[in-house]
């Protein structure tokens, strides 16, 4: 561990880190463009000068590896002299273009601007270069070469983490342009990245664009459900809208990176497509009812069954889209509140889903595939319910997250549930199962949830509720909850770290951790080798 | 019927003449187009190719020397050609376009049979390099564009030659260097070359 | 005094190589691979005190001392032939005349430090050049002094040409690298040095054409002969690269610290001043380097170290003579144009500084520039110097601020005046070329 000082403070910093780096464990910013911590150096914006001791030039921090007693200075005059120079530097050509601009309120020309320049203008509009404007580069990727300061992210990205080259720079000197070989479109399915690091408003999401001004976001640290990798993400949305998922770091699951498709997941669960009431089926027709009513309901077919035919005769199915908190609360109030063990769970992924490739995107689209084995259920649960079913055993079946009726075909539906007496349908949206549900009972979407996916390679991570959920919906475990009042009379908490830390205390592998313990980048389950 | 036909046919040369490339690349669309048009090494060049790679450790320190193959068998660096060159030595276009437009050298539009580099650096300019363009550019009669509407001359200024003793100079044809140049023996020489047959 | 590095003004047809041996040549590849051990000759070049002619003046056997001695990776050695320097020429010359020289300096420094490859890489404007070189190359390897087991001392090197394709930047030694690489010449960061992560990630020398040639006389003659030639500091013959309004431009050797005033007046050497004019300015050592006034000019000796202390670089060695009727605007305009035009677009001070610069002087030149413009051009000058990967930001940012600072009056003159106060048409009317230059000239004439 060299120790060295910046600005007068010592520090021990790791062997191998940079002076970036360095800096920001003391909470100093070293202000920088082209430096991007999972890229390679470049060093050619030239943002991060700065002073060290015995160096008689300006030394670029990004570049400059920490040593034993290195004494580094960010805020000299010549520093400061040096940093205001590159932003006028960078801002000459650029086209100032903020009031039309989508990066503008994240933008770190502006940024550093206010931070480190503030200088007024020196060099005439009329002399900057012209460049491509508003260029559909392919996927969802639009391009600005007059924004664009050529820091080489975008191609570093492309180069160095997808290896699809699709972008390049082209001529010399300030004709250089960032773009496409003529013809061919950025196309693959980690494009949108570039976007993300992006540091000016060069590249832009078609779908953002011109959508939402980024300073009436607000962002909530979730996961992606898109698939079993479970990207950390920060959900940016502004009543109770999501306009993006961005990928949170997290060096344990992606990095800095996600895919498209999770990027643009979060459509499927907006308003529109949402349940939003307690619907009941009366000779095949849904009609919506109170949760009062609703939940009562559930209840006496519960208690009914489970008088008639006995407690098995209740069982669940819970999909890899439930919660590790959801599935333990549903397991639980099967086997604590009915005496019931039918409980089984399944994953599953349409034969049409998109395959899985060796960098994140995985075959399995289910976010929580490894937490429905972890705590116990078999994934192949839909096989001995729809067995149980037929011999007459099954009579009330819970379903939360999960859609048989697509898993298996309306007419395989039929043959394995079709006897089933009354079906319960916990989900966010009207799935093909639907339509088979005595009843169906709306709940709340990943976005709107608090709790946690455990992913493939067996990291808990941690949702936070980005906003309510719409109208009449609500939380799969609150309902849990209710039921079980309605049920028995008892009231447990069931909010989700209530819920973790019963888990936590019931299921070996998730011995000792807490849904606060989780932090930023998420725990592995006990038993797994790292 | 005719007329309709020859719209179209227009319509559709005026598309392809906007995005050469994108049309050429729509695998299937204009395969015939592509086929017709694509690039090829000569049995002769593919030999000098193959021992230009022996040189190097990486195959993609070949790309200027390959470049320079590509320049000799078909005189200047078009799209195709670059496709060529890229899929000749497994690199993305992409990169291949990089490197192109980074070096001035490689033609990247057709240029006349003879192609004049006037030095206009300072040295140069200090002995009359500017008298020297004048000279051509009112000999070869093209005040707008760089190359005669005949494309038998093509007229670059370019940066220092490291001829600075000799100055002023032009450099034909990416080759023989003409020095110590006066407006009559630039005259001259041009005179000379526009009489040639070949 | 004696012709080393011009050899062929004297000897017709140094370039083949019967003659090239006839006057001793590859004699010192012979000593160096049957009588010397690789630190011996290290130590011998440190004992000439041979300064690199790249410009950059580092010393020759250090820069070899980088290399690690048990490198398990293969070590490379780069001739930079890339010579591109406004001003200066007379690498363009050696490669033309002398290619042996070159190629038997390339042999030695790889023996040096043990390599068994070496580039040497070429401008692309050079055509002629190559020819040359590969050429001789070819000679060389029929004679068994490039190849495998040379002259039976158990060693194998190869010598391959590298061609350029119109990018001054690639001069500039990491550049060079990542062209050899077959990418953009784009400058290197260092650390790393190209002495351990150069030519494709492996210990690689890049060293000048001229710097090169000094080595087989360096070796055959003694560190001893070679240290008596010029100060002690920067000793050796050098070519000095006269251009600009003199009566007789062209390539000279000359020693180092040999004084300015006489390469200009002497009448074997410059020639004095074309047209009976008066001296105006020089630039010491090619376009990069801070300008001379005349009274600066008339009393530096040429040597690294007495330049640095008059105030400027010696550089290549290109000397550009101005006489009195030279616009320093449009001088420094031209300067300013090239720099634009070659600067490779990486980092953002030199990207945006030199057109930004070029814009002004474009404005000032043409009378539409303000007073405030020049303490903006000092002003970018300043911010561009040493802020950047490479030294082409201060290779602009030197001339504009010797420029503005030294002949302010004629800035201020077209600001006033609204115009350009010299008479002349762009370009400087009145330099009659001359009849033959110094030196044979190329194959100029003998159009294809």
């Amino acid at each position: 561990m060299p120790k060295l000082t910046i600005n007068g403070r010592e520090l021990d910093a790791p062997q191998g880190v940079n002076l970036i780096q360095a800096a920001e464990m003391l909470g100093i910013e070293i202000p920088h463009y082209c430096y991007h911590p999972g890229l390679s150096v470049v060093g050619n914006c030239r943002m991060c000068l700065v002073e060290v001791e015995r160096a008689p030039k300006l030394q670029i921090a990004c570049n400059t590896k920490v040593a034993e007693g290195m004494v580094v200075r960010t805020e000299s005059p010549r520093v400061k002299t040096a940093q205001a120079a590159v932003l006028e530097f960078l801002l000459i050509n650029h086209p100032i273009d903020c009031p039309v601009c989508d990066q503008a309120g994240e933008c770190k020309l502006q940024d550093y601007y206010m931070d480190y320049d503030r200088k007024p203008s020196r060099f005439p509009l009329g002399k900057k270069n012209k460049k491509g404007k508003a260029l559909d580069i392919g996927s969802d990727i639009m391009l600005d070469q007059e924004r664009c300061i050529l820091c080489a992210r975008c191609t570093r990205f492309f180069d160095e983490v997808t290896h699809t080259s699709e972008l390049a720079i082209f001529e010399r000197g300030d004709h250089c342009v960032v773009d496409t070989y003529p013809g061919r479109r950025v196309d693959n399915r980690y494009a949108c990245n570039v976007v993300d690091i992006c540091p000016v408003g060069a590249l832009t999401e078609k779908d953002f664009r011109f959508r939402m001004r980024v300073w009436y976001l607000h962002r909530a640290p979730s996961v992606c459900s898109a698939c079993a990798r479970g990207c950390a993400i920060d959900i940016d949305h502004h009543r109770g809208r999501i306009y993006r998922y961005k990928p949170r770091y997290n060096p344990n699951v992606n990095r800095w990176w996600i895919c498209d498709e999770g990027r643009h997941s979060f459509t499927a669960v907006q308003r529109e497509h949402r349940l939003t009431q307690p619907l009941v089926q009366a000779a095949d027709r849904f009609a919506a009812e109170s949760w009062e009513a609703a939940l009562a309901r559930a209840a006496e077919k519960i208690r009914r069954c489970s008088q008639d035919y006995g407690p098995n005769a209740v069982g669940a199915l819970v999909g890899a889209q439930a919660t590790n908190e959801e599935i333990f609360a549903l397991k639980r109030f099967l086997s604590r509140t009915i005496g019931s063990t039918s409980v089984g769970g399944v994953s599953f992924s349409s034969a049409d889903a998109r395959p899985g490739d060796t960098f994140l995107i995985r075959a399995d689209k289910n976010p929580n595939t490894r937490g429905l084995s972890a705590l116990g259920l078999a994934l192949d649960g839909l096989a001995s319910l729809a067995f149980a079913a037929g011999q007459g055993e099954l009579k009330v079946l819970i379903v939360l997250r999960a859609d048989p009726a697509r898993a298996l075909g309306r007419a395989g539906f039929m043959r394995a549930l079709g006897a089933l007496e009354h079906l319960i349908l916990l989900d966010v949206s009207a799935s093909q199962t639907a339509s088979f549900a005595g009843q169906v009972l709306p709940i709340a979407a990943h976005p709107e949830l608090d709790g946690s996916f455990t992913n493939f390679e067996g990291w808990v991570q941690r949702l936070h509720r980005a906003f309510d959920p719409p109208k009449q919906a609500r939380g799969a475990l609150e309902l849990i909850g209710a039921l079980e009042k309605t049920l028995d009379g008892i009231e447990s908490d069931y909010s989700a770290p209530a819920v973790f830390a019963d888990m936590a205390r019931a299921e070996a592998a998730f011995h000792g951790l807490s849904l606060e313990g989780l932090a930023h980048h998420g725990a592995r389950l006990n038993g797994v080798a790292v | 019927m005719h007329r309709t036909s020859a719209s179209r046919a227009a319509r559709l040369t005026k598309a392809v003449a906007q995005f050469p490339v994108a049309r050429y690349l729509q695998p299937g669309r204009y395969l015939k187009m592509a086929d017709s048009c694509a690039p090829k090494f000569s049995a002769q060049t593919l030999k000098e190719y193959e021992l230009t790679l022996a040189r190097y450790p990486t195959r993609q320190a070949a790309l200027l020397p390959t470049l320079w193959l590509a320049m000799r068998e078909f005189g200047w660096i078009s799209p195709q050609v670059e496709q060529y060159v890229a899929g000749l030595m497994g690199l993305p276009p992409s990169h291949v376009r990089a490197v192109v437009s980074f070096y001035e050298m490689f033609y990247r539009k057709p240029v006349g049979r003879w192609h004049l580099a006037v030095c206009t650096n300072l040295p140069c300019r200090l002995r009359g390099a500017d008298q020297i363009v004048r000279a051509i550019r009112d000999r070869l009669n093209f005040e707008h564009g760089d190359t005669t509407p005949d494309r038998r001359f093509t007229l670059e200024t370019v940066q220092c030659l490291a001829s600075c003793g000799s100055a002023p100079m032009l450099q034909l044809n990416q080759d023989v260097y003409h020095e110590n140049l006066t407006v009559e023996s630039v005259i001259k020489l041009i005179d000379e070359l526009a009489a040639r047959a070949d | 005094m004696e012709r080393i590095l011009s050899r062929w003004v004297d000897i017709p047809d140094l370039r083949r190589i019967e003659v090239y041996e006839a006057h001793g040549g590859y004699q010192a590849w012979r000593k160096v691979l049957t009588e010397m051990t690789p630190a011996a000759l290290i130590d011998e070049v440190k004992a000439a005190n041979l300064r690199g002619r790249g410009g950059a003046a580092f010393p020759t056997g250090t820069k070899w001392g980088f290399i690690p001695r048990d490198s398990q990776k293969p070590v490379y050695v780069c001739c930079n032939a890339d010579e591109s320097e406004p001003g200066t020429f007379g690498n363009r010359y050696q490669l033309e005349n002398d290619p042996h020289g070159v190629i038997e300096g390339l042999l030695i420094c790889c023996r040096a430090v043990n390599a068994h490859v070496g580039y040497i890489y070429l401008r692309g404007e050079f055509a002629l050049q190559k020819r040359r070189v590969d050429e001789a190359l070819a000679q060389a390897r029929a004679r068994g002094y490039v190849g495998r087991n040379v002259l039976g001392a158990n060693f194998d090197v190869e010598i391959y040409t590298h061609r350029g394709a119109g990018a001054y930047i690639c001069g500039e030694e990491t550049a060079l690298l990542e062209s050899l690489e077959g990418k953009r010449g784009y400058p290197r960061n260092r650390p790393p040095f190209p002495a351990i992560h150069g030519a494709f990630g492996c210990p690689t020398v890049v060293n000048n054409v001229e710097t090169l040639s000094n080595l087989p006389h360096i070796i055959a003659r003694g560190a001893q002969w070679y240290r008596g030639i010029g100060p002690a500091a920067s000793p050796g013959p050098k070519l000095f690269c006269l251009s600009g309004h003199l009566n007789r431009p062209g390539l000279y050797e000359l020693p180092m610290g040999f004084p300015l005033k006489n390469m200009i007046y002497d009448e074997h050497l410059g020639g004095g001043i074309l047209n009976g004019k008066k001296l105006k300015a020089v630039i010491p050592g090619g376009s990069s380097f801070p300008v001379f006034t005349a009274d600066e000019a008339l009393k530096v000796n040429m040597d690294f170290d007495s330049v640095r202390a008059a105030g400027s670089l010696m550089g290549t060695g290109g000397v550009i003579v101005m006489h009195e009727d030279t616009c320093m605007v449009d001088a420094l305009r031209t300067i300013a144009n090239f720099y634009h035009h070659e600067s490779c677009g990486q980092c953002t001070p030199c990207r945006e500084g030199c057109g930004w610069i070029e814009k002004l002087l474009i404005d000032l030149e043409a009378g539409r520039g303000e007073a405030a413009d020049l303490d903006k051009l000092i002003d970018i000058a300043d911010n561009m110097e040493g802020n950047t990967i490479c030294v082409l930001a201060d290779s602009l940012a030197m001339p504009v601020r010797s420029f503005v600072r030294k002949f302010k009056e004629e800035f201020v003159e077209h600001v006033r005046r609204r115009r350009c106060p010299y008479r002349f048409e762009r370009g400087y009317a009145g330099a009659a070329p001359r009849d033959a230059p110094p030196f044979p000239p190329t194959e100029a004439g003998a159009a294809s």
